[in-house]
């Protein structure tokens, strides 16, 4: 005891006292949120902070009743309106010059679960963490989400997105009913055969054919999986997910290129969820784990050159340490998001995606080659990261990305926010969208707009059918957004 | 008490310190994500003192305390904080690098203070002009903390030149 007491009388004991607790503190700082969205005191904006734009007002309705009688006046009134749920999209899609923006986030009850038939029932502002929590004590999953669980079930719909479940098409495909407020105000129970086809326009109609309340959605069993990852040379790939959807054994699957330097559009790696046979209700959900370590390896990818090398080296290894282990259905639908913020005053990080015939891949790759620079560290256009899913045919929704079976090229970039940097990422952009049109693909609309008008019309040529039907459903033109604004009116 | 320095410089520095505090609470306040971080923050603060207070208690030879330096030092910090205009992802752990630093000073010179023959005296007369400066600034329209801060910071730079020049000239 004296020689503790002796100890802590010499300055050295209370400095590393301070270095363990600045230590402590710095792995515990949280890593900055980004203000967005109508959280913002005079513009809104949506998740990229781009397109700030003025609304008159933004509502927070306490039931349908009042969203209704919103909607007749605006009829009435010649009011617009645009819906909004988290805000993640990023064109600018749930909000609109003058406007008043119904914030759909009170609507989030989860109404019904059904476990004979295995369905649920849920508001449109409930999030998928909502309906996670909510089905994993029935041993229940979703059958198409997206990767991540925080986005809102009205808005995920609205934008008709598809998961990594290669056995299932896009999100619109597992809902079996809706109820929607239309645009003209009326409540209407909407089931996939309805003759009026509402569906068809409403999924994937980004918020344009008025709102949707609640949603009945298919579900199934919450399996185990064995994760399986395999590292491949992009011109493998192709003949390696053909055999992959052909033997059946692989529930969900996506892959990374490598976007560093030395092994640019070379190397990926794939990573399979396969059956294991057994299910699951007793595993908890997952929270975000090693969220510190995941942003510094992934700054240091930012960085470019030799470090994003190493920060793909060190991705290569994460992947392999976690082949063979086994996860949930719940668990692997819900990855970490937190450690992308990125908040650098002056830059901002986009997604876009690109979807290409399944079998067009190896060429597209090739040809991507001759676009894309493999070292930008002193460019300001950066590609930071490539994920690969796949998206099987569509032809449910009238604005259908996937009209036949596709991959999916999600791709985060980065550029600068002057005039002329953003003007360098749209030609980029625009040139990237031409090449993936030249092989038959197409680009995916829920975020910034920095194609042509033109590289719309061309990828989506359902688009007119889209405007009639708009006007026909929405005569006063109610439902706007800044979406609209710029591609379809 | 043969040198003005020796009287008035301790003096300024305590009370000064004493009445930016509320406005560096704000301006910390502004700069941490959520409570729990501030409160670690001025742990940090808290502990470094300690460390500081017990540098300067072992010191051998107290004479050589280069508290012209220490002046100086917090000065530079406080005009650091002040120069910080925007919030950015890293501004947390430069935060608390500041007050780890700021913590180790302040202690530091807590210590050297409470060795002075006036010590107890400032101790008195520092509660009284807190007091009434607090009253005077109670009027004083607050546009920005930080603008406090940067003239603390000055105030503080400023008090470390003259201890130096002072020193300079009586040895």
């Amino acid at each position: 005891m004296k020689r503790v007491r002796e100890l802590s009388k010499k300055p050295w004991f209370l400095g590393i006292l301070v270095t363990i607790f600045v230590v402590v503190i710095l792995w515990n700082i949280p890593i900055e949120k980004r203000k967005y969205g109508l959280s913002q005191n005079s513009l809104v904006t949506d998740y990229t902070g781009l397109l700030p734009e003025r609304v008159e007002k933004v509502v927070k309705a306490k039931n349908r009743n009042e969203l209704q009688k919103i909607v007749k006046q605006a009829n009435k009134n010649g009011e617009k309106i645009s819906v909004a749920g988290l805000q993640h999209s990023q064109g600018g899609h749930t909000y609109y010059k003058d406007g008043v923006v119904l914030d759909m986030r009170t609507f989030n009850k989860i109404l019904e679960i059904d476990e004979l038939h295995k369905t649920i029932r849920v508001e449109a502002g409930a999030t998928w963490e909502d309906v996670q929590e909510a089905v994993l004590p029935h041993g229940l999953a979703l059958k198409v989400t997206q990767s991540q669980s925080v986005f809102t079930i009205g808005g995920s719909l609205s934008v008709n997105v598809h998961g990594r479940d290669i056995r299932f098409g896009p999100m619109a495909e597992t809902v079996k009913e809706m109820t929607l407020l239309t645009p003209t105000g009326e409540i209407k129970k909407v089931t996939r055969d309805d003759s009026e086809e509402w569906m068809k326009y409403v999924f994937g109609g980004y918020g344009l054919f008025g709102v949707i309340l609640d949603v009945t959605l298919d579900l199934t069993e919450n399996d185990i999986y064995t994760i399986h990852t395999e590292k491949l040379k992009t011109d493998e790939y192709e003949s390696y997910f053909k055999n992959l959807s052909g033997d059946r054994k692989t529930a969900m699957h996506y892959a990374r290129v490598s976007v560093a330097p030395s092994s640019f559009l070379d190397e990926m790696y794939v990573i399979n969820y396969n059956y294991t046979g057994g299910q699951d209700r007793k595993t908890l959900l997952k929270g975000e784990q090693g969220v510190q370590l995941s942003k510094l390896a992934l700054d240091l990818g930012r960085q470019g050159g030799a470090l994003e090398d190493i920060f793909w080296k060190t991705q290569k290894r994460y992947i392999r340490s976690i082949n063979g282990k086994k996860i949930t259905r719940n668990n692997a639908m819900r990855s970490e998001s937190t450690f992308m913020e990125y908040t650098k005053p002056g830059r901002v990080e986009v997604l876009q995606e690109f979807f290409v015939p399944v079998y067009s891949y190896e060429e597209y790759i090739n040809d991507l080659k001759h676009l894309l620079k493999a070292n930008d560290k002193n460019d300001d256009f950066k590609v930071h990261n490539i994920t690969v899913r796949y998206a099987a045919k569509d032809n449910f929704t009238t604005l259908n990305y996937a009209k036949e079976d596709m991959f999916g090229f999600v791709i985060l970039i980065q550029h600068g926010l002057k005039e002329e940097e953003i003007a360098n990422a749209t030609a980029m952009i625009q040139k990237w969208t031409r090449l993936t049109m030249e092989h038959g693909g197409t680009y995916y609309l829920p975020y910034y707009r920095y194609q042509t008008k033109e590289q719309f019309k061309e990828s989506y040529p359902k688009w007119e059918k889209f405007q009639e039907e708009k006007l026909r459903r929405d005569p006063n033109e109610v439902f706007q957004n800044l979406f609209y604004d710029y591609y379809v009116k | 008490m043969n040198r003005k320095s020796e009287w008035y410089i301790p003096l300024v520095v305590t009370v000064g310190q004493v009445v930016i505090f509320p406005y560096y609470i704000i301006w910390l306040k502004q700069v941490s994500l959520t409570f729990t971080l501030f409160a670690w923050f001025f742990a940090a603060f808290s502990f470094a003192a300690a460390w500081g207070y017990r540098i300067f208690q072992t010191k051998q030879n107290k004479n050589a305390s280069y508290i012209a330096f220490i002046y100086a030092g917090m000065g530079c910090v406080y005009i650091l904080t002040s120069c910080i205009k925007n919030s950015f992802e890293s501004l947390p752990y430069v935060v608390l690098l500041l007050q780890v630093i700021l913590g180790l000073l302040q202690g530091y010179f807590r210590a050297w203070h409470s060795m002075q023959k006036t010590y107890h005296l400032h101790a008195v007369h520092h509660y009284l002009i807190v007091g009434f400066m607090m009253i005077v600034f109670s009027f004083v329209k607050v546009i920005s903390p930080v603008v406090f801060i940067t003239i603390f910071g000055l105030l503080l730079c400023i008090c470390g030149f003259w201890d130096l020049i002072r020193n300079k000239e009586a040895g």
